[in-house]
């Protein structure tokens, strides 16, 4: 559908935007190389083999715990039928409320020497018996798995869903067996589901802040935000953020090639989905006792200490008028970074979508790089920026949605871009052949046509945005707390209680748009 | 198109907020503080309950602020800044970021060594960085020295705070000062080899393990041990102060203090501010609140801590500690403590 691909007025809006999108990092990228390089080898040498190793590893053990679990959840959920399924069909999507670093202080608190889960196993077996403490890899690969493995199970899920029976049927016919089926035929088949799933699980993995510090497991991002707090040179962050950065990259588009190379087409003709199979009894009793665990550990047993934790502070007269600022801080801070970045993703989606030409697919490409940025990155680079080049802006709110606006915009784009594409532009041709103008058209005939897929990429940012943690910490205005923040505070001085009140508040706030969002079919392009 | 209209209506609104606050920000005192936020607020509400002087506070680590007042410039709504420890406050002095305090009874009620020479800063509070030990595990004396626990005796029995721990930093500045590079060196690279996995973030965890006999020692700030003595008080442990020896350089003492900034607009509010926090009824909120020493000697300390005069302190002035933070750090970084 390519008609003109000459620039019009808009390129210079979505140039605009992408450069703003970009610069941040190129910032840091200048800052990291101009200047003293000897950080450079002391870095090499003391705190990078630990770093890559954590990193790496972690990023691969929460690869394979989460697809194991979201992929069997997923395919159970599917193909069986049992009682219980329509609840669990959306309630794996529910951990997606909870903050890593919330998670991560409840299995703190858990874990610890001397906590409720060594004393129940003391008591079980023996009086000096231990577990293996939360503060290492197994307590981040614990935590990070439950955080994330929803977002597997949403794509494995709608892959599922949408599969062609035929294939596995002719399997069966030439004489594999079930098991044959499942991982030469089913698996291979929604690869690209569930490529798409890991890229979100590592970009998570490598980008979180919250839980990794809560942990103390070092990872380059934590070490990113200590190297920010806690010294004078912004050099050895800036060099750190490059490395990061520049792994991210090589994994973005080794992605993108993996993709490229494994198109794959359902064959025409009728495609028949699968009917879910009716489960015995005992069947059916696993499989509820096995999904309860996991939800249980992934959303009930925090939930349930937040509730009780909330109500012996509420009890204390811990909970004063506060909060109802720091829910509105949260709130408007969100809602006005993901309607920013609808605002600024619009002009680019738009300018892909209808007219592809190099330089609006390199603007479009340019929003995506901060998917590859962490929160502490972006704070840094806006940092910098900010301070030394727009002081005026330092300290406000706006740096703050900017910031949200680098790092999330992203995750909405996808959505929004999707939305686009599925437009016929003959319609919005239609409404200019009848004399209505470039704006009116879009206002009239497309938005009304992508409103849902807006919604949706709204409230994906709008819940990401209430989650984050070490941007707002960074960049935060005086006296400008958000729950987030609150709950960081009184969770690093291990005020369990206090941390609580803050931390139900932004769950029951984002399970709304968890449940929205659970119920959109997540295909996988 | 009612979802783009509600959510003008919210950014619309929410700017006004923030144009509304910003309103009162010409009657307040802008406090940036390093102090965790539950040892500050009350003494902070008192204060503007008796003056009705509003204060805003901003808690962040204290190098943090540092960086953050440094980025900030002459832009800074910051009044004070309030920190845990003397090394950052003299790093901001260092960097023109304060300003001398020009309160008279400065010179009566704090002494010298708890104040910046010009005294853009003053100590408000003391703490001792020492040793806590389990008593059923530990016999006293056969440490002398916060040094011994560098020593191959003590493997696997000690727990330490970790690398980005302000009060690490500046204890082993002390030690460097006091006994030279080779002494800091070694002292560095004895406690990570003893400590080994037994890095922790936070203070209270330290003493958390002795008490529960996971190790033996650790090395924390005095008023840990009573904080948790007094939710606990069979807890077996128990504060060792160490190198008391004539030769010995004295137990590392440090101060949580306040400095006035360079560019504040509202000195008489600031100065306000920090004439309460010298006074006896503000002295004795701040110190006692986290059972550290008042640093206004006409205020008693807390009949349970051991009395100041009881121990002898280390000689070297605290504004050193400045200069020693990047060098400290280097080495901590280079011998890889976590």
């Amino acid at each position: 559908m390519v008609r003109h691909t000459r620039l019009n007025p808009l390129s210079f809006v979505g140039l605009g935007i992408a450069g703003l999108l970009t610069f941040p990092l190129a910032y840091v990228f200048y800052s990291a190389l101009t200047g003293d390089l000897s950080q450079a080898s002391n870095l090499w040498n003391t705190r990078l083999p630990e770093l890559l190793t954590n990193t790496l590893s972690l990023a691969l053990g929460v690869s394979l715990t989460t697809l194991t679990l979201g992929v069997s959840t997923a395919w159970i959920i599917t193909r069986y039928q049992f009682w219980g399924r329509g609840f669990w069909d959306w309630g794996f999507v529910l951990p997606l409320a909870i903050p890593s670093f919330v998670l991560a202080y409840v299995y703190t608190y858990l874990l610890d020497t001397a906590g409720p889960v060594e004393q129940t196993w003391q008591w079980l077996t023996h009086a000096e018996a231990r577990i293996p403490s939360p503060y290492s890899f197994t307590g981040a690969l614990v935590v990070m798995t439950l955080n994330t493995f929803p977002y597997v199970y949403l794509l494995a899920r709608a892959a599922f869903q949408n599969f062609n029976l035929s294939f596995e049927e002719a399997a069966q016919a030439t004489g594999a067996t079930r098991w044959e089926t499942f991982f030469r035929v089913s698996l291979p088949l929604i690869r690209p589901a569930l490529v798409a799933s890991m890229f979100l699980v590592v970009l998570y993995v490598v980008s979180d802040f919250g839980a990794v510090s809560l942990l103390r497991f070092q990872t380059f991002t934590y070490a990113i935000y200590q190297q920010i707090t806690g010294r004078f040179d912004y050099q050895s962050a800036a060099l750190l953020s490059l490395l990061l950065v520049s792994f991210a990259l090589v994994f973005v588009f080794a992605e993108r090639w993996f993709r490229k190379q494994s198109r794959f087409y359902q064959t025409s003709g009728r495609v028949r989905t699968a009917t879910p199979k009716p489960c015995s009894l005992a069947q059916g009793l696993a499989i509820n006792l096995s999904f309860l665990l996991i939800f249980v550990a992934a959303f009930g047993l925090p939930v349930l200490l937040l509730v009780q934790w909330t109500f012996s502070a509420w009890m204390h007269g811990d909970v004063g008028t506060s909060f109802g600022r720091y829910i509105g801080n949260s709130v408007f801070l969100s809602a006005a970074a993901a309607t920013a970045a609808l605002a600024l993703g619009t002009p680019l989606a738009y300018l892909a979508s209808r007219f592809p030409s190099k330089l609006h697919m390199a603007c479009l490409q340019g929003a995506y790089i901060g998917y590859v940025l962490p929160g502490p990155v972006a704070a840094l680079a806006l940092l910098m920026l900010f301070s030394t080049m727009i002081p005026i802006l330092y300290g406000t709110v706006l740096v703050l949605i900017v910031a949200y606006l680098i790092h999330y915009l992203p995750a909405g784009l996808q959505a929004m871009e999707s939305a686009l594409q599925q437009v016929n532009p003959n319609l919005e041709e239609a409404a200019r052949n009848l004399g209505a103008k470039g704006i009116r058209t879009f206002l009239q005939i497309t938005f009304p046509l992508v409103r849902k897929g807006f919604s949706a990429a709204w409230l994906l940012m709008f819940l990401l945005c209430m989650k984050e943690l070490p941007a707002t910490l960074l960049l935060r205005p005086i006296g400008f707390d958000t729950l987030a923040v609150r709950i960081w505070l009184e969770a690093s001085e291990e005020l369990y209680q206090l941390a609580a009140p803050p931390a139900l508040l932004i769950v029951i706030l984002t399970i709304p748009a968890v449940f929205l969002l659970s119920k959109k079919n997540w295909q996988a392009g | 198109m009612p979802y783009l209209s509600i959510l003008l209506t919210f950014v619309l609104f929410g700017f006004g907020a923030l144009e509304v606050a910003d309103l009162y920000a010409g009657e307040s005192v802008v406090v940036y503080s390093g102090r965790a936020e539950r040892l500050i607020k009350p003494v902070l509400d008192h204060f503007e309950k008796t003056t009705g002087t509003t204060v805003q506070l901003l808690t962040a680590g204290s190098t943090e602020l540092v960086n953050r007042l440094r980025a900030e410039g002459a832009r800074t709504p910051a009044d004070v800044f309030i920190t845990n420890e003397a090394g950052a406050l003299e790093l901001a002095r260092g960097l023109h970021l304060l300003q001398p305090i020009t309160i008279p009874a400065v010179a009566t009620t704090i002494p010298p060594p708890f104040r910046a020479p010009d005294n853009s800063w003053i100590g408000l509070s003391g703490r001792i960085w020492l040793i806590v030990y389990n008593t059923n595990l530990v016999d006293p004396s056969t440490i002398h020295s916060l040094l011994d626990l560098a020593t191959p005796p003590w493997k696997g029995k000690l727990a330490i705070p970790s690398a980005n721990s302000e009060y690490l930093q500046d204890g082993a500045s002390i030690i460097l000062a006091a006994k030279g590079k080779k002494t800091a060196e070694a002292f560095l690279q004895g406690i990570r080899d003893n400590a080994g996995n037994e890095v922790y973030g936070k203070n209270r965890q330290i003493v958390d393990a002795v008490a529960k006999g996971k190790v033996a020692v650790g090395i924390v700030n005095h008023y840990y041990i009573f904080r948790h003595l007094a939710d606990d008080p069979k807890a077996p442990i128990a504060p060792l102060i160490t190198d008391q020896a004539e030769e010995g350089m004295g137990a590392i003492m440090n101060v949580a203090g306040i400095g006035l900034t360079a560019h504040t607009k509202h000195v008489s509010a600031a100065n306000q501010l920090i004439e309460f926090l010298m006074s006896p009824t503000g002295q004795e909120m701040f110190a006692h609140i986290n059972k550290e020493y008042p640093v206004n000697s006409s205020v008693k300390a807390d009949p349970e801590l051991p009395p100041s005069s009881s121990f002898r302190t280390s000689t070297i002035p605290l504004t050193r500690l400045a200069e020693l933070r990047e060098p400290i750090i280097q080495e901590i970084q280079r011998l890889g403590l976590r």
